[in-house]
């Protein structure tokens, strides 16, 4: 456990200054005086479109069908991000809605992932198909490589119950 | 003995082709109230749940996990749990108790505790519930568009009527799996072309599914099937777990997603351990909650003629609804399946959620003749549109629908079918003639379509997937044919997933795309005089029926 | 009215003969060509690119022996084998013992098949033709509605599933769809998979299966 924790520190630090070098402020520093407000601030598209960007920093009234037409929008222009993931958490948690909140921040740091390791991360969860091992390692890799610690949280905890109820791949 | 008159009248009966089959509760063949249901307990200690409706923590299956760690608010646990039953199902029919005060409540309860509660309520009460209790404020509609021959034109024809009566969201399916990516595609074009800003869905396993959500061509998703039992749950190629990881999946790609389930499906898998059907059923839709989804389809779905099989299978079926709705989700109230020959029970099974209204009443409304419906056939279709219509105009009740002109439809049909003909053209799939986008037009379903060369077919719509063709390419392929209107509503329908404001609960966009959800149209009714209430505008609307005679049809 | 009585009576009759006497394997009285499997031992993965895997599920033939429309099971194994075979390949017969899930124990199944490709097959009639790479829960073509399946459809998959596994791409068997079967068979159907899934060895390899008409 300490050495999970450990190990878990010494990410988040690396990751503050990366974030830091690269002049992104991180979400988590927002204070909560400027928590999101349903009611004043819902939906964020018409409410609090300074808000809302896309992967490549664009705003919604930049995503036009004359610029799709002549190609300068591409898939990531029409992609969520993680910050507007984590206001939308604010929005749900706003209205009492915890567990909501909490799958719009697993899925920010999903964000991170391409799709296609997606699909196979999700195949890998479903039963009988990984070991103990092929699962933790899952978990590993989102947590060292892409910061997703609440996802790779609740992958160790599938392996735990995998094993006790006999869902793992029997080699 | 000689044989009554009046019992072959009888027999002779649609009621009488039905189903039925006594309770048999060692195999959960029982709606509600299994002797083996369990006894609704909780212990807590040091923040965690160690015992939930009598099992304790080593014994938990996956499910009883899950739900204890994800489910169950333990600030208010306790306290929950000590309330008599009958005093949570009076706070659910009193206008005098707000929702948010009840959902505080129930966030406290284990399922068996929630079973009781239930258990206590008559089918009146539970309306009453669901009328307060229902996330959005403005009830809405869901329907299927599918046919037999998987025809691509005329999934995008009647996708397109189906959005200019009034669905708000439409889901189809295959006949053949490999032809998904046309359905998906036609889908989107026709409802489009029906109403701008209308949220199309492709029900399949779930990898391919989300496949289609990440590439653009849906815009949600619905069919994430979780069950009560583990045994089904696993036979459903899934955990608690996957399925969360697959929630989490879809809002990160910025989709609108719901999970689904219902009574009678662990008895139709062949696993219900002896529980009742709706014990299992408020399993599943407190691994819903758990999982953090907005929402869930249920109402016993695909497996309706199980409950609908046994005594106070029906009120079961509510009773789900109504759940679902106490722990403050979407509810897509289902209503989406035959379960019997008779028009005067399938209308009686439908009023339960009608009257209240649900965020969807059904999920879906059969919007092709049912010999096309490839969810085997629902309790409502096409054919059934005036029924529905005046049914609202009677009891001056908002089922989603409206009435609309001849004129009108063909209009939007032809529309939809022209401008997936040029899609196709641009994007170099095997042709649609003229002819197909006639027939289309005037088509009532896929038997007065010409047939396609459906080998060609398969695959083109498996060249569309290898191609990675995305919702972008279909915007220009719109454009490119002038159809810029289109073009303009499905890039607005992929921006929705840039803002992340449609998924919340409940959300369903207008025609400006503007959402409407259970955040900013949260339901607040408090008894006569509030909630929702039809608008001189809507009631207008709804009153038009072009068979009622006017005084100046007299006039020469 | 009557009809209902006499299903109820009729599933209240099996479900007592099951409880007390185990019934002795043999053909339904309805089945004139009756039909013996004889197991074989652990399925063995398949070598040859010729053959497709019929895998059938724990009750087939051994204590269920009609579909839910009262199909003789004989008939239906045979007409795929019949289907298979007119497209010059072979059919290799095995039972699934882990699961009663159709797709499942296709999928299996596609695993045993030298050519990859597989037909499953449930007691009550449902049938699936699966490819070895596909989701387990994904198919080449589906027959959900077991009460619509004839037996010319059955020799129809059988052809298929050849074809696919020779590398070609057949038109699928048109699908057929009737909204009333559900009101009609659903709860049957329920009654029957709950008696085929008590014969669920978990854990349990396929087993091969000799196939005598």
């Amino acid at each position: 456990m300490v050495q999970q924790k450990t190990v878990e520190d010494i990410v988040r630090e690396v990751l503050k200054t990366m974030y830091q070098e690269q002049g992104v402020k991180a979400v988590d520093s927002v204070p909560p005086s400027n928590k999101l407000v349903p009611e004043r601030d819902y939906p964020l598209a018409t409410k609090r479109p300074d808000l809302v960007k896309t992967l490549t920093g664009k705003s919604l009234n930049d995503i036009t069908l004359e610029k799709v037409l002549r190609s300068e929008i591409g898939a990531d222009d029409v992609r969520i991000t993680p910050e507007t993931l984590r206001l939308q958490a604010e929005i749900a948690e706003g209205v009492g809605r915890v567990q909501l909140a909490q799958n719009l921040r697993r899925a920010a740091e999903l964000t991170a992932i391409p799709d296609n390791r997606i699909l196979e991360i999700y195949n890998a969860l479903r039963p009988y198909r990984s070991t103990k091992q092929e699962i933790l390692n899952i978990a590993e890799e989102m947590e060292t490589k892409y910061n997703a610690k609440i996802n790779a949280a609740l992958v160790r905890e599938a392996a735990g119950v995998y094993e006790r109820r006999n869902r793992l791949r029997a080699d | 003995m000689n044989k009554s008159k009046r019992f072959e009248a009888l027999a002779a009966r649609p009621v009488n082709q039905d189903g039925f089959v006594v309770e048999w509760p060692e195999v959960g063949l029982i709606a509600m109230g299994s002797p083996n249901d369990p006894v609704p307990s909780i212990k807590i200690e040091k923040g965690k749940v160690i015992e939930l409706d009598g099992v304790v923590r080593d014994k938990f299956d996956f499910i009883d996990q899950f739900i204890a760690d994800y489910a169950i608010d333990i600030n208010v646990a306790e306290k929950a749990m000590a309330m008599p039953d009958v005093d949570i199902a009076k706070m659910l029919v009193d206008v005098n108790v707000s929702r948010e005060e009840v959902t505080k409540v129930v966030l406290g309860l284990t399922p068996a505790k929630i079973v009781a509660v239930l258990n206590t309520m008559n089918v009146v009460e539970m309306m009453m519930a669901l009328q307060k209790m229902r996330a959005r404020k403005l009830p809405s509609n869901q329907c299927h568009v599918t046919n037999v021959a998987d025809n691509p034109v005329l999934i995008a024809a009647d996708a397109a009527e189906a959005a200019l009566r009034g669905f708000d969201e439409m889901e189809t399916t295959v006949a053949v799996v490999r032809y998904a990516p046309f359905n998906a595609l036609s889908l989107l074009i026709g409802g489009q072309a029906g109403r701008g800003g209308v949220l199309i869905q492709c029900s399949l396993e779930e990898a391919t599914e989300l496949q289609l959500g990440m590439r653009g061509i849906t815009a949600y998703a619905e069919t994430i099937s979780v069950y009560g039992t583990e045994n089904v749950f696993v036979d459903g190629d899934d955990t608690p777990w996957s399925k969360t990881f697959l929630a989490s999946a879809y809002a990160s790609r910025g989709l609108k997603m719901r999970f689904t389930s219902g009574t009678g499906s662990e008895v139709q898998m062949g696993y219900a351990e002896g529980k009742s059907m709706l014990y299992l059923e408020v399993r599943c839709i407190m691994i819903a909650r758990g999982a953090g989804v907005q929402g869930l389809q249920n109402g016993s779905v695909s497996c309706i003629g199980v409950p609908a099989a046994v005594p106070s299978g029906i009120r079961a079926v509510l009773a789900e609804n109504l759940c679902t709705s106490m722990l403050d989700l979407e509810v897509a109230s289902s209503n989406d399946q035959t379960f019997t020959h008779s028009d005067i029970r399938r209308t009686a099974r439908t009023l339960m959620e009608m009257l209240p209204g649900t965020d969807f009443i059904t999920s879906g409304y059969s919007a092709v003749p049912n010999y096309d419906n490839m969810f085997a056939g629902s309790n409502w279709d096409v054919e059934d549109y005036d029924d529905w219509n005046i049914l609202q105009r009677d009891l001056m009740v908002d089922g989603g629908l409206k009435p609309v002109s001849e004129e009108e439809v063909v209009a939007v049909r032809s529309k939809a079918a022209r401008a997936l003909q040029a899609v196709f053209k641009e994007l170099g799939f095997p042709a649609i003639t003229d002819a197909e986008v006639e027939a289309a037009t005037y088509a009532h379903g896929s038997k007065d379509m010409p047939q396609r060369n459906v080998v060609e077919d398969l695959k083109a719509a498996q060249d569309m997937m290898k191609r990675e063709i995305t919702g972008l390419d279909i915007v220009k392929a719109l454009a490119n044919s002038g159809f810029n209107d289109l073009a303009g509503y499905v890039l607005n329908l992929l921006k929705q997933r840039i803002s992340g404001d449609y998924l919340h609960t409940a959300a369903i966009l207008d025609k400006d795309f503007n959402v409407i959800s259970a955040v900013n149209n949260r339901n607040d009714y408090r008894g006569p005089g509030t909630g929702y209430r039809i608008s001189a505008e809507r009631w207008d609307e709804i009153k038009n029926i072009s068979q009622a005679i006017k005084p100046s049809d007299f006039d020469e | 009215m009557q009809i209902n009585e006499q299903m109820i009576r009729e599933i209240v009759v099996q479900v007592l003969q099951d409880i007390d006497i185990p019934q002795p394997v043999k053909a339904a009285a309805v089945d004139e060509r009756p039909m013996t499997l004889v197991e074989k031992g652990e399925a063995r993965p398949g070598t040859k690119a010729d053959e497709v895997v019929i895998a059938v599920t724990p009750a087939f033939g051994k204590f269920q022996h009609k579909t839910i429309v009262n199909i003789p099971l004989s008939d239906v194994l045979r007409e795929i084998i019949a289907g298979i075979e007119e497209q010059g390949l072979r059919a290799r017969v095995v039972r699934v013992l882990r699961t009663s899930d159709v797709a499942f124990a296709a999928h299996d199944a596609t695993k045993l098949s030298g050519s990859g490709i597989a037909i499953g097959i449930l007691s009550r009639g449902t049938t699936v033709i699966h490819q070895k790479d596909l989701p387990p829960l994904s198919n080449l073509e589906l027959f959900s509605q077991s009460p619509l399946i004839d037996l010319p459809t059955y020799r129809a998959i059988g052809s298929n599933a050849a074809r696919y596994a020779k590398g070609e791409s057949p038109t699928p068997v048109p699908t057929r769809n009737d909204q009333m079967a559900r009101p009609k068979y659903q709860a049957k159907a329920a009654v029957l998979h709950i008696k085929e899934t008590e014969h669920v060895v978990p854990g349990a390899k396929p087993v091969e299966l000799e196939v005598r008409f």
